[in-house]
């Protein structure tokens, strides 16, 4: 059995644990928060531009821009989004799994573009062909540096260095559930394809006036939706790890509290332990000296 | 005579309220909007976006967006946009600034140029913008 000291110790030592976990529970929950929030802000925007997009492309027919138009795939280009600190449970375990699989499926030549530091280490060590890696930017994620990485995307696919994008991220589902997902990017994928909408479009699209014209128009939203799509995915897994972070840390706050029963437990047993030897040898020692 | 409006961006809902008109930096010439404008799907461009209400008037800057009216419905989509508070005039100069030096250099690419030409009209807009009030 441990003596005292050592219990004394692992006690003290679990409860910092604990105080440490607790707080980085809160400040997960503070930041899941904010992360939600963002989500909700970019709602509308996003909304708007998908359906005036999509009225237009109706409207427009086929070959308006290169970004819609779907060609032979050679090479593709896989992002993988995942965070830059650990301790969030089996957030980026996850994401690195799922990547590694569905690379292994793929061509060698594969290009592989990497959000976040800890896929980033991962991936390094890895034989992908990693083209680039963004670290850093979940700390203060900005509109910028998500648009930054979309032309990154765009100017690749227009020069043909990759035919498609995909992107494997974790959605957000709830704070209990986070969903790894693989999404295709590029090309734009055409939403709403329903005849008896069509229709509809067409006739209220056709009296619209355009300036300058219909088609520059379209031009002009394309990369605004890209870059607004990447944005949510980045959001998405932002809230994610953050709702993965705080399972995990609630979790670890549990099982230290547990652990601490059952030292404190082991501590006053060997504290009583030690308390009643020492009354037997007081008591041992007086009788010892009344018989003398 | 007023009409409803929505201004937004990605990152939130800037404005949202009913209006009596709204110019609009447009790509091909700046407008104004006022109630039962026929429908129209325009770009605009760097520039002002101002609102009017009753006798208040609201200023926007942006960087760039698509408008949409109909039937008296009209929603502003913008790239970026900031009100009067929310320039950050020390941010603009110093790309203002770095946009500059970028175009005093030799040996760049015609995109560079571009990027760099559109980056110095939008802190140059920015500047103005925060100034002139």
């Amino acid at each position: 059995m441990a003596t005292l000291k050592e219990l004394k110790i692992r006690i003290t030592g679990v409860k910092n644990t604990q105080k440490i976990t607790k707080a980085m529970k809160m400040v997960s929950s503070a930041k899941l928060r904010r992360a939600q929030d963002r989500i909700i802000a970019a709602r509308p925007f996003a909304a708007k531009i998908n359906q005036l997009l999509t009225d237009l492309i109706n409207a427009a027919g086929e070959g308006v821009d290169d970004l819609l138009e779907s060609r032979e795939v050679k090479t593709k280009c896989v992002v993988i989004v995942s965070s830059d600190r650990g301790l969030a449970g089996s957030f980026n375990t996850n994401i690195i799994r799922t990547g590694n699989n569905y690379l292994n499926t793929l061509d060698k030549n594969t290009k592989v573009v990497i959000v976040g530091k800890k896929a980033n280490d991962s991936f390094k060590k890895m034989k992908v062909n990693l083209v680039k890696g963004y670290t850093g930017i979940f700390n203060d994620l900005t509109i910028e540096q998500s648009n930054e990485i979309v032309n990154f995307l765009v100017e690749g696919y227009k020069k043909k260095e990759f035919d498609s994008v995909e992107i494997i991220y974790n959605e957000f589902k709830s704070i209990a559930k986070q969903v790894t997902v693989r999404e295709q990017f590029l090309p734009l994928k055409k939403a709403g394809d329903k005849k008896e909408k069509d229709g509809m479009i067409k006739q209220t699209s056709g009296d619209y006036i355009y300036e300058p014209s219909q088609y520059e128009i379209i031009k002009e939203l394309i990369p605004k939706q890209l870059k607004v799509q990447f944005w949510k995915v980045l959001l998405e897994s932002n809230a994610a790890e953050q709702a993965a972070r705080m399972t995990a840390m609630e979790t670890a706050t549990r099982n230290a509290s547990d652990l601490l029963k059952i030292l404190e437990l082991s501590y006053n047993q060997a504290r009583q332990a030690a308390i009643t030897k020492e009354i037997l040898e007081i008591v041992g020692g007086a009788e010892a000296l009344k018989d003398a | 005579m007023s009409f409803n409006i929505e201004i937004v961006s990605p990152v939130k809902m800037v404005y949202s309220g009913e209006v009596n008109s709204v110019s609009i930096p447009g790509t091909s010439g700046s407008f104004q909007v006022l109630q039962n404008h026929a429908p129209l799907i325009s770009t605009f461009s760097v520039g002002k976006i101002k609102i009017e209400k009753d006798s208040e008037i609201i200023e926007f800057s942006t960087s760039g967006g698509v408008f949409e009216v109909k039937s008296n419905k009209a929603i502003v989509l913008a790239e970026s946009i900031e009100s009067k508070d929310e320039v950050n005039i020390e941010r603009a100069r110093q790309s203002k600034l770095r946009a500059e030096e970028i175009l005093k250099m030799i040996e760049i690419t015609e995109d560079e140029k571009d990027d760099a030409k559109l980056a110095l009209q939008r802190a140059v807009n920015r500047i103005k913008f925060k100034e002139k009030s």
